[in-house]
């Protein structure tokens, strides 16, 4: 994927960012100067390698299906900027 | 020019699972806001996930009822997704190994039978719940459905009406509610859809411009809002209406139309990469064997089962296997019996007023499948009078007795006593001496009248068949 202003701007729309034009120029710099080093990889052959997400060689990490309550709503929101008759509360997102 | 159709339904069914999909907090609907909420998923941070094995043994169960291949090793990966509903910013989910894929249905329609392809099935977490608050001018968020466990039904794009895409539906959730795969209650937001669409002229390969309406709710919305783009579509390709352009649309079922919510992401928009916190998940034959041992019977092979093998009318058997509870009832119930349709007539008719007054669904029936066994026995062999056995049916409901022993305990059993019953009887001719004439001289209903009587002083308590005979003899001898 190659970013471009296009790109960045609807990136920018998606991630509810407003950003100033010498911050755009700065993070397509950025961009472009990652492409180009990312591009030394395409000169490795990759084609029977096996894809590795995961560096530890584990695997089913899983729990049984029991429900407890370790903490109280009180407890979650002592920390929150703003909380309201047991909601959180935030800017008001808008589509 | 003639048109057809293109839909394709993505639907999300909550799975019926004790404990979220990524930490331990409580997955039940209908709780306090905030209360089933934990570190883990209202996104504080360094918070890890750990799988629950429940929602994969769920997942697999969904493919296996749907046909679909199994992913032996399966993992999930992070749908960048920025709202507050999901504080992580992202969605966990599954885009590069989904854990079921190439599935099919069949569903029958006006037109006859047809197959509906699946995409794919794959596992993913629910976002919380936003209340707009006008007077704030903020949004209050709910972090309970956060990290609900949910599987994601993709179908491949087979559907071409309404008709088709209400049959594909029903065929799902009876299937899912049938392996208790999920409760799939609309209503509760347990089940939802979004419909994506398109319209080509007939005969065409390539696809027109696909909207999409996002988390309907309720079979006839869904029916009436594919009626209404199929027209909004063909008014803007002959009369050029409006522009169509691939975006995710809003029903508004109130008004009955459809409004443009935002252009649609594509798959690049949600940057999906591979969630490292959550290992694979590696699938093993004795898992599998496992799942595949648990699924029930379908409820089309029951129900042709309880008419052959058990001499049930088709009408009968049929609204047995609307419900798996009805099912599992019914058969420890027979078994116990041995009298099918006495049986069925019981669950059919007094368990359904029960639960009809306790505004229970038939899912809900959670009685002793071998106590009602015995209570068909009983009143089929005039132990009990059917209406006492009403009254122990609905005991039963409230908790798990012995019908016998609580027949014996509030004195329900019928009378044997042959001579304590001539002893009323004769009291009451004696007592009644015109209703004694009135049948003797041809009134049917005098000796209904005087049968009441007998069997109100008998408190219930005598089979109908005996009291009459006794009855029409004492009358006969005067």
């Amino acid at each position: 994927m190659h970013m471009d202003a296009m790109k960045l701007k609807k990136l920018e729309k998606l991630n509810q960012l407003r950003l100033e034009e010498n911050e755009r120029e700065d993070i397509l710099a950025f961009f472009k100067k990652a492409e180009e080093d990312m591009g030394i990889f395409d000169s490795v052959s990759t084609e029977d390698v096996k894809r590795m997400v995961h560096v530890m060689p584990m695997i089913n990490v899983i729990r049984e299906d029991v429900s407890s309550q370790p903490f109280t709503r009180d407890q979650l929101q002592a920390g929150a900027p703003e909380a309201s008759d047991g909601y959180w509360q935030v800017p008001r997102l808008v589509e | 020019m003639k048109y057809e159709t293109v839909i394709g339904l993505e639907v999300h069914v909550e799975l019926a699972t004790e404990s979220k999909i990524f930490c331990a907090c409580s997955a039940k609907f209908g709780a306090e806001q905030n209360d089933h909420v934990c570190p883990a998923c209202c996104g504080m941070p360094g918070m890890l996930p750990i799988l629950n094995k429940r929602v994969v043994d769920l997942g697999m169960t969904a493919g296996m009822m749907l046909n679909c291949d199994i992913n032996r090793e399966t993992t999930f990966d992070k749908k960048s997704y920025y709202y507050p509903d999901l504080p992580c910013s992202y969605q966990t989910t599954q885009w590069f190994a989904p854990i079921c894929v190439n599935g099919a249905v069949e569903i029958e329609t006006s037109k006859g039978k047809k197959q509906i392809r699946i995409k794919q099935i794959h596992m993913e977490e629910d976002a919380g719940k936003l209340v707009h608050d006008d007077w704030t001018d903020t949004s209050l968020v709910d972090f309970n459905r956060t990290s609900v466990p949910l599987i994601e039904i993709v179908s491949q794009p087979d559907i071409s009406s309404a008709e088709e895409a209400i049959a594909y539906l029903e065929r799902i959730r009876t299937l899912l509610r049938f392996a208790r795969v999920s409760d799939c209650r609309w209503e509760q937001g347990s089940m939802r859809c979004d419909v994506n669409l398109s319209i080509r002229p007939q005969g065409s390969q390539e696809l027109g411009v696909r909207t999409e309406m996002k988390n309907m709710n309720s079979l006839s919305a869904i029916a009436r809002a594919i009626d209404y783009e199929i027209s909004r579509h063909i008014d803007a390709v002959e009369n050029r209406a409006e522009e169509l352009v691939q975006e995710t649309r809003r029903w508004d079922d109130v008004k009955g139309k459809s409004y443009a919510m935002r252009n649609k992401e594509t798959a690049g928009d949600y940057r999906y990469f591979p969630d490292p916190n959550i290992m694979p998940v590696i699938i093993d034959d004795e898992w599998y064997d496992r799942i595949k041992k648990s699924l029930p019977e379908l409820p089309e092979v029951k129900k042709q089962r309880y008419i052959e093998e058990l001499g049930l009318s088709e009408y009968d058997a049929d609204q047995i296997v609307q419900s798996r509870a009805f099912c599992d009832v019914f058969e420890k119930a027979y078994e116990e019996s041995r009298m099918a349709k006495e049986t069925a007539n019981w669950l059919m008719s007094d368990c359904m007023t029960i639960l009809n007054k306790r505004q229970q669904t038939t899912d809900m029936l959670a009685i002793n499948g071998k106590a009602l066994g015995e209570l068909v026995k009983l009143v089929a062999e005039d132990k009990v009078s059917r209406a006492s056995g009403k009254k122990i049916l609905a005991a039963m409901f409230d908790e798990d007795i012995s019908p016998l022993k609580y027949a014996e305990e509030n004195g329900l059993i019928m009378s044997n006593d042959t001579e304590g019953i001539e002893k009323i009887v004769r009291e009451v001719i004696e007592a009644d001496p015109k209703s004694v004439s009135d049948y003797k001289s041809g009134k049917e209903k005098a000796l209904m009248a005087l049968f009441g009587k007998c069997m109100k002083q008998l408190k219930g308590n005598c089979s109908p068949q005996v009291l009459k005979e006794i009855l029409v003899d004492h009358i006969n001898r005067q």
